[in-house]
């Protein structure tokens, strides 16, 4: 078994509206292409991704409907609205600013006086 | 936000149907997931139970779903409305005031609406009222319209057109109730038997009348209205196929009418209904071509639009033109619908009442914007506080907003229980004709009214306020404390604004009053031409089956004229058909002996009154030149005639009218030619405010009417007047009925209570709208002197005089008031204009009113502006200084 990280509270709302941005998913594909974007980080339970959904559906950034999957079953399917597109460019942006701030600041070596 | 309402409405109805989607969803995770896990190579039963362990528990995910769905934003409305609340509670003296302010302007445009809903625009009580129009015949030419039919054009008409389903005529004139007790006077609807089943009311009992009913030689059947059937014949259960005495002849009652239907008077409960061939008056009127009396109400097909209707009504009258041309050329028909023609002529007055109101409510509005904008300067610290804390600059408006609200709503409240009580007073207040007073009052669509008024008002007067603050600075707010040091130039340039909005609101307010108030002066010290003072009317009208000829008719009035001229105090008395302004007028037309004929584009009309000689003497009429009546002017005599000083100018223009002949066409008039004899002073006897037009007067016992309507001019109590005439009447005849009793300067009084009843409410208006602007000014001034204390403390410190203060501060009013005035000049012209069709004898730019006006609201301006200027003068430097 590989070493898998555990996701950081508050990403994993991030994550799904990436991972919805690559095309129309299922619960269970987001789920998929979570693990494959991230290689492998995962949701301590993998029930925890539907309030997650229906929280962004909520918040009118994903919008759902009822469709076929691969294997021929009745599966809801998530799409990114354009709020939530929008919404994805920001939170990218100051994640960005964020990882490089905290980079910096664990990077950062004492002084030599 | 629409996505958030879509969820809650989910959440709302589909509970069940999101419950099971959820599940599938689930189930489709874990399935999918134990097939991947099947493939990978896991047993059957290892793949499903690890599924299960990977995704937890259904039914905790299940719950933790469901609560994403609590509404968020609804619960942060909750959370607001709660801490405004809190937040009015901690500062009762603002929350008062700006809830009363509220409250009053809430509750007078409730009040105003109940009564415009009512009366114009809730639909009329028939069935399908929309499809109800008025059909009538009108001379463009002449500018006379709403003029009636004569039964045979109506017939015709009723025949001939395909755009109405049914057609009904109706006049109405009052009848003698005998048999039942005291002799009574009922109001009777003499209509074509398709009247009532054109409502489509179902009557209470019985029934309606039947096309049997209204041909000639019919048994005389009567519907009576629920009411009358009460009052006056106790609830008789048996009522429907006894008989009762109409004008001294037998009825049948064959239905009973419920009290909700009324028509044509809709603010009449009691009367009762006959068919026109059995109306003792317009009954013998059936076979005349000319003449324009029966009132016509249509039902429109549906489907069928006006124009079409309109194109076949044009149509009769062209036919009608060109089949009895001297009855029918020149007149058009046309058609209104029935609601325009009820409440056609109150509509403007009340709209301009409302619109009244809706400016008291701006003006509310701005001053507790203006509270508001006070309050948010002083609250900046809060505010920073938050939106340090995370609060984004919505948040921070949708909570300065939700308060607005709470104050809002508060105020609306109260305001709908203001209008409440006000609407009875303001029932009462209406002059007595005017239309459909029984449907006012507070309704669910006026209390819907009032509640979006209300949020509509909250968002106005919070919105503004809520911007600024949110907008505002934060670091020097924080710094600073907010509380001296963060007005900015933005807030003080907002509230001046709106302060100078108020004066200009009400001063288009205060015009407008003003110029009704003078139109209202003007009307009621015009000269009506006669000396109302100490005048009684009272009505004495003869059964037609018991006195059916006119000699009758003028044999009654005489012996009772003398009679009463007989009784002490009482020798001024005299009888006319019709009384000036109490019975309305008779336009006729005439023709000049020996001048050619009018053309019937360009006919001459006349007002027709027959008089008994006296009848100058007791109304104080002057006789210009000739000789009046008197008791030789009989039937037997030759025919005579007396013009008004209108009449002699317009139609005898640089000539002399005695010994000139006119004819009249009347029925009551025997049509042979009268000559001029004298000539008398003008009366306004169609109404107050219209210019006298021309006159003629004949006397009574060459064109007696049936019945007496008496003037009696008399010092004694009008009461004992009343018990006289009663007394003599029974002595000629105990069944009959002395009506409609009543002095003549109220009658006056009362037909002026339409524009004393717009004057004064805009008048309370107006005087609603200078306080509210003079607080709103005091509140500004006030405000900005305590936010300068320091300052003007410095300046006094350096040797400032407080004159100076004084005047530094009365400037600042004084250009509020400059911008306000002229800003309210520009919105009064512009709106007054409106106005003119109301106005008598006055101009809608009435120089005296305006100026009268900008100098009342100047001196309000500097007196709210004087006392905190005062304040300013007594600062003390050492204090305003330590104050830091």
């Amino acid at each position: 078994m590989t070493e898998q990280a555990q996701l950081l509270p508050g990403t994993l709302d991030l994550l799904i509206l990436k991972a919805a941005s690559l095309g129309p998913l299922h619960g269970y594909g987001i789920l998929l292409r979570i693990e494959q974007i991230t290689r492998g980080a995962l949701l301590a339970e993998q029930g925890a991704l539907y309030p997650a959904l229906s929280r962004l559906e909520h918040q009118g950034l994903l919008t759902s409907e009822w469709g076929t999957s691969d294997n021929n079953r009745r599966a809801k399917f998530y799409r990114l609205t354009t709020s939530g597109r929008r919404r994805l460019r920001e939170e990218t942006q100051s994640w960005n600013r964020l990882v490089t701030a905290i980079g910096a600041a664990l990077g950062a070596k004492p002084q030599e006086g | 936000m629409f996505a958030q309402l879509r969820s809650l409405w989910k959440a709302l109805w589909n509970r069940s149907q999101m419950e099971s989607e959820l599940a599938d969803e689930m189930c489709f995770h874990l399935e999918s997931r134990a097939q991947d896990l099947l493939r990978s190579g896991l047993s059957r039963e290892d793949a499903y139970r690890r599924a299960r362990i990977e995704f937890g528990s259904t039914v905790s995910y299940r719950e933790k779903v469901r609560e994403t769905h609590r509404v968020t934003w609804l619960e942060d409305f909750a959370q607001d409305l709660r801490y405004g609340w809190r937040v009015l509670r901690k500062n009762p003296g603002f929350g008062v005031v700006a809830v009363l302010t509220m409250a009053l302007g809430i509750g007078a445009n409730t009040a105003i609406f109940s009564v415009v809903y009512a009366v114009v625009l809730k639909p009329l009580p028939y069935a399908d009222s929309e499809q109800l129009f008025n059909v009538f015949e009108a001379r463009p030419q002449e500018g006379v319209t709403g003029a009636g039919w004569s039964y045979v054009n109506f017939a015709e008409l009723r025949q001939q057109n395909h755009a109405f389903s049914e057609m009904a005529g109706n006049q109405s004139h009052q009848l003698t109730l005998t048999g039942r007790g005291e002799p009574s006077v009922v109001n009777a609807s003499v209509v074509t038997p398709e009247l009532l089943s054109l409502f489509g009311e179902k009557p209470l009992g019985g029934r309606v009348f039947f096309s049997e009913d209204g041909k000639p030689g019919a048994a005389p059947v009567a519907v009576l209205s629920e009411n009358l059937w009460r009052n006056s014949f106790g609830a008789d259960p048996n009522i429907i196929g006894s008989s009762i005495n109409l004008d001294k002849r037998s009825f049948t009652v064959i239905g009973i009418m419920p009290a909700a239907f009324r028509f044509p008077q809709l603010t009449e409960s009691e009367q009762v209904w006959i068919p026109l061939v059995q109306d003792p008056l317009f009954g013998g009127w059936l076979d005349r071509r000319g003449g324009h009396w029966l009132s016509v109400t249509g039902r429109l097909k549906p489907g069928v639009s006006m124009a079409q209707a309109q194109a076949e009504l044009d149509a009769v009258s062209a036919r009608l033109a060109k089949e009895f041309p001297a009855e029918n050329d020149g007149w058009a028909i046309r058609m209104v619908p029935l609601q325009q023609m009820i409440v056609g002529k109150v509509k403007s007055p009340l709209l301009l009442l409302l619109g009244a109101v809706g400016l008291v409510l701006l003006i509310a509005c701005a001053n507790i914007a203006n509270l508001l904008l006070t309050r948010a300067t002083s609250r900046a610290r809060e505010i920073a506080v938050r939106t340090t804390l995370g609060a984004g600059r919505t948040r921070i408006v949708r909570q300065l907003l939700s308060e607005a609200t709470v104050l809002g709503l508060f105020g609306g409240v109260t305001g709908i229980v203001l209008a409440y009580w006000s609407v009875h007073g303001l029932s009462s207040l209406l002059p007595s004709n005017f239309p459909r007073t029984n449907a006012i009052r507070v309704d669910n669509v006026v209390l819907g009214f009032a509640l979006l008024l209300s949020v509509g008002a909250s968002v106005a007067f919070g919105l503004a306020p809520a911007l600024f603050a949110a907008k505002a600075n934060l670091q020097t707010n924080l710094r600073a404390g907010g509380v001296r040091s963060g007005e900015s130039g933005g807030y003080r340039r907002a509230r001046s604004f709106l302060a100078a909005g108020e004066i200009a609101l009400a001063m288009v307010l205060l015009v407008a009053a003003g110029l009704l108030l003078r139109s209202f002066a003007n009307l009621v010290s015009v000269s009506p031409g006669f000396n109302a003072q100490h005048i009684v009317k009272a009505d004495i009208s003869l059964p037609q089956f018991q006195y059916s000829k006119a000699q009758q008719w003028s044999a009654f009035s005489d012996e009772l004229l003398a009679r009463i001229q007989a009784q002490p105090g009482m020798q001024d008395s005299a009888v006319a058909v019709p009384r000036p302004i109490v019975d309305g007028f008779i336009n006729l037309a005439f023709d000049i002996v020996g001048s050619p004929a009018a053309s019937s584009s360009a006919s001459r009309t006349v007002n027709y009154v027959s008089v008994s000689p006296e009848y100058f003497r007791v109304m104080g009429i002057p006789q210009l030149s000739g000789r009046s009546f008197d008791r030789r002017d009989v039937m037997s005599s030759p025919h005579v005639t007396l013009v008004s000083k209108t009449m002699a100018r317009l139609y005898f223009p640089n000539q002399d009218p005695l010994g000139k002949q006119l004819t009249v066409a009347f029925p009551f008039d025997n049509g042979a030619p009268r000559e001029i004899v004298g000539i008398v002073d003008d009366v306004r006897d169609v109404a107050l405010g219209q210019a006298p037009g021309p006159m003629m007067y004949v006397p009574y016992e060459q064109a007696p009417f049936w019945g007496a309507n008496l003037v009696v001019k008399s010092s004694l109590s009008p009461s004992s007047v009343a018990t006289t005439i009663r007394q003599e009447v029974r002595k000629m005849d105990k069944d009959l009925p002395v009506t409609d009793v009543a002095m003549m300067p109220e009658i006056i009084e009362a037909a002026v209570a339409q524009p004393r009843f717009g004057a004064s409410l805009l008048g309370l208006f107006a005087g609603l709208a200078l306080v509210l602007a003079g607080t709103g000014i005091f509140g500004v001034i006030s405000y900005s002197v305590s936010q300068r204390t320091r300052e003007i403390g410095i300046r006094m410190a350096l040797g400032a005089q407080r004159e100076n203060v004084l005047k530094q501060v009365l400037r600042e009013g004084t250009e509020l008031a400059a911008i306000g005035l002229t800003l309210g000049l520009a919105g009064s012209l512009g709106v007054t204009r409106l106005l003119a069709s109301l106005l008598f004898g006055v101009n809608p730019g009435d120089p005296l009113t305006f100026g009268v006006v900008a100098v009342i609201l100047a001196m309000v301006t500097l007196a709210a502006s004087y006392i905190p200027a005062r304040r300013a003068t007594r600062v003390d430097p050492i204090v305003a200084l330590r104050y830091e």
